[in-house]
């Protein structure tokens, strides 16, 4: 179990200055995940998940305490060796999708795999595979103003998994979707988690997404408070 | 691949790219255009200094100094015999100067009268004027501007007072047979042109002359006795010490348009920083390193000149080629104010200029692209992706 795992964190703190005090955004973390799963940190705003999913991401640095992410111990790792990390092994998906708006979707889900090198041809078949895993081959060239919410983020989702990451950060990806939109980039997320054995871990407090997870890591005022464990999602692929 | 996202962001942005090319265009072409002119005008002043004034050069009487009109008075004697020579062979023409004191309309005025052979053609002038007047005592040729200062007109018939080689003042009526229109100042203020002859006659000094101009080509001649050999470098080096003593005016005009140009660059710039915080924490997040987006804004930048570069040609091309060929004219005859600018202004684009004008101005893009840039470098990606952006 323990060559299996994907993100190690012990003792994780979170503090960030305020004014002239700190508030400490995460307490303690002891947390544990393991490839392929379908994790979610839950809990209310301010509870510090995003905090978390960034700390994960390499996108900040924990004030106090160890973390490893791939095998990568974060808190010795400088920027550009993050960045790479990132670059090669994670996806992000963000809850307003963080399009690059002068870009087509093709091109969008294709920059990850132009910072990877990969060579044209190569990366036209991956960006079309991404593109239709996502259900979107019939917009490829629209830019993301021509787009609705739903197919925006399931572009953000083509550009996370297009290079085959190990770890999917998502940090609330259906907040600004509706029912029937969630549902769907649910079950895609579900598929490719499925498929790709790839880790994927979500920030939300959306209850359509708890009922896709097979982990519910309860979060509340920057501590965890329970971490569950569900063997058949209410929703499932 | 930086250069291929640049581009792409930069193609991809289109109005913002197109206002930021625009501007920058526009101060490209300003700068061109400005520098051109003035070097066309500068130009213009040592052709027409060269045209009207010097030709090839000229052998002065070793007591001669134009600056000093107190010399005249013993500057004169037959020119040396090689030098006499070329005047036979109309390669060159002679000069007889001197003091003169002038009354038109009764007012006195002190003046530098000149004899000059009216069938020379050696510099540009319209001496043949001053021929075939049989009737008039003394046919007198002036400049506009002297014309106007004197308030004389073509057929005024005035007084003109000399100091003749016997010490002895003496004087005449002389009649304004022309007023030239010459853009050479020097041969219009407070000068007088009469046919050499009657200078000659007049002053006493039969056969002589205070300088020789000869036309371009002619080579130096041996036997030139005390006479002082003055070619086109040393004649000209007024004209380019007035021009080397602008030169840090144009500096400064040409400064202060790069500033210009850099400075919309920069708003820009920073203004783009700003605007795509979020676009550059997204960068990060999916594994550009911060120096490397650094690196692609300040080569959005560079492709911002060199798309600048190929604009400015494309549209303002054919106005600065329209200028180049018909000049733009100007509404002042700056001859009055003795100044050499042509009334009609042509900018002159050497290889030099066009050159000298990109490379600078794409470093100075490069620069002004760079350090709004260095920002980023500043950035945590958790502020760059909630679009905050360190002031």
């Amino acid at each position: 179990m323990e060559n299996n795992s994907v993100i190690t964190i012990n003792n994780l703190v979170k503090r960030f200055p305020v004014g002239g005090d700190f508030f400490t955004a995460l307490k303690n973390i002891d947390l544990t995940l393991n490839k392929g799963e379908f994790t979610g940190l839950v809990g209310p705003s301010g509870s510090g998940k995003t905090t978390l999913l960034n700390i994960i991401g390499g996108l900040d640095s924990p004030t106090e305490g160890q973390i490893s992410v791939l095998g990568h111990a974060l808190n010795d790792t400088s920027h550009s060796k993050r960045a790479l990390l990132r670059r090669e092994h994670m996806g992000f998906i963000f809850q307003s999708y963080n399009l690059l708006p002068v870009y087509t979707v093709f091109e969008n889900v294709e920059l990850p795999l132009i910072l990877n090198k990969v060579d044209s041809q190569k990366r036209e078949e991956k960006v079309n595979q991404a593109i239709e895993w996502v259900g979107l081959s019939n917009k490829r060239d629209s830019r993301p103003a021509m787009l609705s919410g739903g197919e925006c983020q399931r572009t953000a989702i083509a550009r996370a998994i297009v290079h085959q990451p190990a770890l999917v950060l998502a940090d609330e990806p259906t907040a600004n979707l509706d029912a029937e939109n969630s549902h769907h980039i649910m079950k895609i997320l579900s598929n490719l988690n499925q498929e790709m054995s790839t880790s994927f871990i979500f920030a939300t407090h959306d209850e359509k997404i708890m009922a896709y997870l097979r982990r519910i890591i309860h979060l509340d005022d920057g501590q965890i408070t329970e971490d569950e464990k569900i063997e058949n999602p209410k929703a499932s692929a | 691949m930086l250069f291929k996202i640049a581009l792409k962001n930069l193609l991809g942005a289109r109005l913002r790219t197109f206002l930021n090319v625009l501007v920058t265009a526009f101060s490209f072409f300003l700068i061109l255009f400005m520098s051109a002119m003035y070097d066309g005008m500068l130009q213009h002043a040592k052709q027409v200094t060269m045209d009207t004034e010097i030709a090839g050069g000229a052998y002065w009487h070793p007591e001669y100094d134009p600056l000093d009109p107190l010399t005249f008075e013993d500057a004169h004697s037959v020119p040396p015999a090689a030098v006499q020579a070329l005047v036979g062979e109309k390669k060159a023409f002679p000069v007889l100067v001197s003091q003169a004191s002038i009354y038109p309309g009764g007012r006195i005025m002190p003046a530098i009268m000149k004899g000059i052979p009216p069938g020379q053609n050696i510099v540009n002038m319209p001496t043949d004027a001053l021929s075939g007047h049989e009737e008039i005592a003394l046919p007198v040729l002036i400049g506009k501007g002297m014309a106007s200062d004197t308030k004389l007109e073509v057929g005024d018939v005035f007084t003109i007072r000399w100091l003749d080689a016997d010490r002895t003042y003496d004087a005449n009526e002389g009649t304004v047979v022309h007023i030239m229109d010459t853009e050479n100042f020097k041969l219009d203020m407070g000068h007088i042109w009469i046919p050499l002859n009657k200078a000659q006659a007049m002053l006493a000094m039969e056969g002589e002359a205070t300088y020789v101009t000869y036309e371009k080509g002619v080579p130096p001649v041996q036997n030139k006795r005390d006479w002082i050999p003055r070619d086109i470098n040393y004649l000209v080096q007024d004209m380019e010490a007035i021009i080397e003593a602008d030169k840090p005016g144009a500096q400064v005009m040409y400064m202060v348009l790069l500033a210009l140009a850099a400075m919309g660059i920069f708003n820009a710039q920073v203004l783009s920083i700003f605007r795509r915080g979020r676009e550059i924490g997204t960068l990060m997040a999916i594994g550009m390193t911060r120096s490397r987006v650094v690196g692609l804004f300040t080569l959005e930048g560079g492709l911002n000149a060199v798309l600048s570069a190929v604009v400015t040609l494309i549209v303002f091309g054919p106005i600065l080629w329209y200028f180049g060929v018909y000049g733009i004219p100007l509404p002042i005859d700056y001859s009055e104010m003795g100044m050499i600018v042509a009334k009609r202004l042509i900018p002159v684009y050497t290889l030099g200029l066009v050159v000298s004008t990109t490379i600078l101005v794409s470093i100075i893009v490069l620069i002004v692209s760079y350090i709004p840039s260095r920002r980023i470098a500043r950035m945590k990606p958790t502020d760059a992706l909630r679009g905050k952006v360190v002031a």
